[in-house]
């Protein structure tokens, strides 16, 4: 009697495998497989190929819900043949499927290094950390009068944290506004690739992504007090590579957008 | 928005109403808040409920603050020889704790081994093996919940050689040896038996009258594989007339328990499904009057 962990490995291994098709147009299942099921081998083969289907379209639905942008910019037919194949070599890992895309943007980006979808992988990428922003949980505020009980000599020792949902990223492309032109159903602006990339604080305001343009001082800073460092260092820091940083400007600004919640 | 609140103990000890609920999805989270609809109660599935915060958590958070709730989970792998998932357990006992509801149910199926998920619902070979494997795995969810589990008969396309026991003897056996009790989902019942060639009295029959907490309703599609008919559970469709005349042989067999109308694609208006259960509700009551 073949063994349940044996029927389970060889089963799976016949629903992950690579198609010349993509998986829904193709019956064609692994002989180990085939011997396992109850029925004469064409008809155990379609009824496989009903569970073959049903496993790469649950990823594939999971993927265009996390990457919407890239889902528009590729079309569905190119995005089910991608997913497919992201699939085959990325199997999920989990029985939740939230996680399950977050090697598609490295695997875009490689897929497409050096031809003119370059850009695909920043995308992916950027939508990726917005759904990591947007499922965590909201601290509770600033609370600037406990600040203000802080005397000023101790203030170089504080340890700023971030908000939790705070997401830095930097592209080579117009990501953004890529972005914002292909979420919606309005018909796609005209963008210049060559236009210069972003560098950006990705947030979480009220449910909502929100995203600030950052200085190169300030991307230095927030990385500095991501790591833990006290201002004073991480003011040291920015300083070092922006020389027009100026720390007080730019903890009111972090502060009133949400970035910066508790020290 | 914090870490949500805990509904009141009141809520979180009642039973649901032994009528029927609607399936819970996101594309009615915002008119379930602003209307409040006449709904007995809600069934989510758990695992889209599994982060820290974010719109979905916040919205039945506050759903739940208004009805009794189920929690479905489809990706626990409990057929599985992995062990089991130790980190998906975890936040599954997040999501009960954090959403008390009045059950927590999942499927009798597997859908990883070696670390890699397929993410659907795998049916078990029903042999001796799988049975001992499966209710082990079962008792050690609910030691790990503190709680009962309600486990789910699936639909399926295949059976195996190596089975040597009908499904209905499976699950009422997993019920026994586990402690579980079951969700009989009638729709999957009436899709496996047109699919393996079996008689649906049959399979009611064979389940214990007491084991059953809940029964679930759903549509399918029939599709053409190979030159024979193939039913296929699309959840995506309503009620056929076979399986509504399954659900009052079920109510004859097992009395009136929470009965949820699912659907999970092409997902109609919140109407469509309310009117789906008044239909269940109005079967429910018209046998209770007969009864009577």
């Amino acid at each position: 009697m073949t063994s349940l962990h044996e029927l389970q490995s060889r089963l799976l291994d016949a629903l992950l495998s690579a198609s010349a098709e993509h998986a829904e147009s193709s019956p064609a299942v692994s002989p180990p497989a085939l011997s396992l099921i109850a029925a004469p081998v064409p008809a155990a083969a379609s009824r496989l190929a009903v569970y073959r289907h049903t496993v790469h379209a649950n990823v594939a639905a999971a993927l265009r819900s996390t990457y919407p942008a890239v889902w528009r910019l590729v079309g569905e037919d190119y995005f089910r043949g991608v997913a497919h194949d992201f699939i085959v070599r990325h199997p999920s890992e989990c029985g939740d499927l939230t996680p399950v895309g977050a090697l598609f943007p490295a695997y875009l980006a490689r897929l497409h290094e050096r031809d003119e979808y370059a850009y695909l992988g920043e995308v992916a990428r950027f939508e990726w950390l917005i759904q990591e922003a947007l499922l965590v949980a909201e601290p509770p505020p600033f609370d600037l009068a406990r600040l203000r009980l802080v005397p000023p000599a101790a203030y170089d020792g504080l340890r700023f944290v971030l908000h939790p949902a705070l997401r830095l990223f930097e592209s080579r492309y117009p990501v953004r506004r890529i972005w914002e032109s292909n979420v919606g159903t309005a018909e796609p602006d005209s963008i210049d690739l060559a236009g210069g990339g972003d560098r950006l604080a990705l947030l979480q305001q009220r449910l909502q992504p929100h995203f600030h343009a950052v200085t190169t001082g300030e991307w230095r800073w927030l990385e500095a007090l991501e790591a833990g460092e006290p201002f004073a260092a991480s003011v040291e820091a920015a300083l070092a590579s922006d020389a027009g940083f100026e720390a007080a400007g730019a903890l009111r600004r972090f502060v009133s957008i949400g970035a910066i919640v508790d020290f | 928005m914090g870490e949500p609140m805990a509904p009141s103990l009141a809520q979180a000890t009642a039973p649901l109403p032994a009528s029927a609920g609607i399936g819970l999805r996101a594309a009615h989270h915002v008119e379930v808040l602003a209307d409040s609809p006449d709904v007995a109660w809600f069934e989510a599935h758990t695992e889209n409920y599994f982060a820290d915060g974010g719109a979905h958590v916040a919205c039945l958070s506050r759903i739940r603050e208004r009805y009794p709730l189920s929690l479905h989970g489809v990706g626990l792998s409990l057929g599985s020889t992995d062990p089991l998932n130790a980190q998906h357990l975890a936040r599954l006992k997040r999501a009960v704790d954090r959403f008390a509801p009045a059950l927590v149910s999942e499927h009798l199926s597997w859908s990883s081994v070696g670390g890699r998920f397929a993410n659907d619902l795998l049916p078990l070979p029903y042999t001796e093996e799988a049975l001992r494997h499966v209710s082990g795995r079962i008792a050690q969810a609910q030691d790990a919940l503190g709680r009962q589990l309600l486990i789910e008969n699936v639909s399926s396309y295949v059976t195996y050689r190596c089975s040597n026991l009908t499904e209905w003897e499976f699950l009422a056996g997993v019920a026994v040896e586990s402690g579980c009790a079951i969700l009989l989902d009638l729709n999957n019942i009436f899709v496996s038996a047109h699919n393996h060639g079996y008689d649906c009295i049959d399979y009611l029959e064979g389940i214990p009258v007491g084991a059953v907490q809940e029964f679930h309703l759903a549509g399918h599609t029939c599709i053409d594989e190979g030159g024979e008919s193939l039913l296929i559970d699309t959840h995506g469709a309503p009620v056929c007339d076979a399986v509504w005349d399954l659900y009052r042989h079920a109510l004859q067999r097992f009395g009136a328990r929470p009965t949820l109308i699912e659907w999970d694609t092409n997902i109609p208006s919140l109407e469509v499904l309310m009117a789906e259960a008044r239909r269940a509700d109005a079967l429910e009551a018209a046998l209770h009057d007969l009864a009577a």
